[in-house]
């Protein structure tokens, strides 16, 4: 079909040829969107972003993004790695990595004017995109400098920059305080409701029902053990707890200790 | 009372934490460069042409007044520049010239540099003279030195040192260069922490006494870990780059404007180093 982005058949990967990372994924995913990926840690959700994102790819089976296989030597013309890289954009879990450039103007710039974007453009977009995540007066600061909440904001804004039609986000609200996870969810939804398709890796499940309408769960075979609606997954407290996603616990709450399965939908007294 | 094993076990860790913190705060800082002043209003491009225009003369000038003159411009230049005047001296001349005298010091006798005598004495019965061509010829230098160290420190602090890479592109330094040095730059700030980080995390597990032995193994411990981390870390950001369409030749902004007062500073600048060239011959 036409609006299918991504089709993953069979996908497998390892590090190093010994470490398997994904163990046959099966995926499609179609334009405009809202997915979540979740799992425990090292069930292989980065790196279904990285193989999405076209910098690594598959040791068996395979992935097509927009028609055409993504393959080692597809992005060697420069031409058709910058037609890629327009259309998709990936903002790294570790903000640290993403942000190598020495102040956040020259950051944000950076994706752009490597896709040939003219400078007059790339002024435009730094102070547009600057405007929208609010981090205008960050921008002649050095990324080190920066809070990881500002951090974040900055690499969201680095990808924003260039426009892509499709956004991979790897822990996008992981440490961040309440206010910025806000800011960052209100972004995504807005970005979705633009025609953007969405795809998100997290264990966040307080924020899967606002970014998410499908919600794939990995497991620790590194494989794909659900897919389906956000709220139909959400329910399955079987599956949810068998993969680590929820837990029972106790606390203190409204003045009495009580003992409570940790959901991330439903309000408790 | 003070433990010998534990003085001798914690010298590398202290020397070590030492230097970051001064990597950290001498360095990567830029609290003066985002001051507002005279240095920092100006253009980088013009301040480091002239900049470089006050170094050649600095260099080619055999005059002591003349160089100490331009010192004296630096001094009022740094106080305009709202750089405390105190602060920039203990950093300019507590050690550079200190070490330019040292080297200097041979030449002070008649035994390299024969002239007149100014001054001879005896040291453990071996008699030694001090020549006017070899005292004229020190003083030359570790003014030349300390003037020039002056004026490369005054540079680098009222300047972010991400404009300073700039300067460097629009003087036909290779992009790949720029980009390479100023992710070195960046990355320097992430590994110091990461550094101390590791070596307050050792502490709060083994305590602050450890054997001399053990000692030299944490660090050692820490050398390889870090390298590693910083070669997987290097891959990551190498994917970051591929990922916002880094190809292998980096295109960076280079947006500089020039105001009317950037020319005026240039035109003075040249016009004292002219000046001071003139008066050089004349003399």
């Amino acid at each position: 079909m036409n609006d299918i982005i991504f089709d993953l058949k069979n996908v497998q990967f390892s590090y190093l040829g010994k470490f398997p990372a994904l163990c046959g994924v099966d995926m499609t995913i179609r334009s405009g969107e809202k997915i979540a990926v979740i799992g425990a840690n090292g069930t292989g959700k980065s790196t279904l972003l990285q193989l999405l994102d076209g910098l690594i790819f598959p040791d068996h089976g395979h992935v097509t993004a927009f028609g055409e296989k993504l393959l080692e030597n597809s992005h060697v013309d420069e031409k058709t790695a910058h037609r890629f890289r327009k259309r998709v954009g990936l903002v790294f879990q570790n903000a640290d990595i993403q942000l190598f450039c020495p102040s956040v103007r020259e950051d944000i710039a950076f994706g752009p004017l490597q896709l040939g974007v003219a400078e007059e453009e790339v002024d435009r977009r730094i102070q547009e995109v600057a405007q929208v995540l609010d981090i205008q007066h960050l921008l002649e600061r050095v990324p080190h400098q920066l809070s990881i909440g500002e951090k974040r904001r900055v690499a969201i804004a680095s990808v924003l920059a260039i426009d892509p039609d499709v956004y991979l986000f790897d822990e996008p609200t992981a440490g961040l305080d309440p206010l910025t996870v806000r800011h960052i969810i209100d972004f995504i939804v807005h970005a979705n409701r633009l025609g953007k398709t969405i795809i998100t890796a997290t264990h966040d499940l307080h924020i899967i029902g606002e970014i998410a309408d499908t919600v794939y769960v990995f497991d620790r075979n590194k494989r794909i053990v659900r897919g389906g609606a956000t709220q139909t997954v959400l329910n399955d407290r079987s599956l949810l707890e068998a993969n680590n996603l929820i837990h029972i616990h106790q606390h203190h709450h409204n003045g009495k200790e009580h003992v409570h399965q940790h959901l991330p939908l439903e309000p408790h007294d | 009372m003070s433990n010998p094993v534990h003085k001798k076990s914690d010298f590398i860790e202290r020397s070590i934490l030492s230097a970051l913190a001064f990597l950290k705060d001498a360095t990567l800082s830029e609290e003066y460069a985002n001051r507002k002043g005279l240095l920092q209003s100006l253009d980088p491009r013009f301040k480091t042409i002239s900049f470089f225009a006050f170094l050649v003369t600095a260099v080619s000038l055999k005059n002591v007044v003349l160089i100490g003159t331009l010192y004296g411009l630096c001094l009022l230049l740094a106080f305009l520049s709202s750089i405390p005047v105190r602060h920039f001296l203990v950093r300019t001349l507590l050690f550079i010239p200190l070490f330019s005298l040292c080297i200097v010091l041979p030449t002070l006798f008649s035994i390299v540099t024969p002239g007149e005598a100014v001054w001879s004495f005896n040291i453990l019965g071996i008699s030694a003279v001090i020549t006017r061509p070899g005292f004229d010829g020190a003083l030359l230098f570790v003014v030349r030195i300390a003037t020039s160290v002056s004026l490369v420190v005054l540079l680098s602090l009222t300047t972010r040192h991400s404009e300073l890479l700039k300067v460097l592109r629009v003087f036909g330094v290779p992009p790949i260069f720029v980009l390479t040095v100023s992710m070195s730059y960046r990355y320097l700030y992430l590994f110091a922490t990461m550094v101390e980080n590791i070596f307050t995390a050792v502490k709060s597990r083994v305590g602050v006494v450890s054997h001399q032995r053990h000692g030299q193994n944490i660090v050692a411990w820490n050398i390889a870990n870090t390298w590693n981390r910083t070669t997987q870390m290097s891959e990551e950001v190498y994917m970051a780059m591929l990922s916002r369409g880094y190809t292998g030749e980096p295109r960076l902004l280079s947006a500089f404007q020039a105001t009317p007062k950037d020319w005026v500073w240039l035109l003075g600048a040249v016009i004292i180093c002219a000046s001071l060239f003139y008066r050089g011959y004349t003399l």
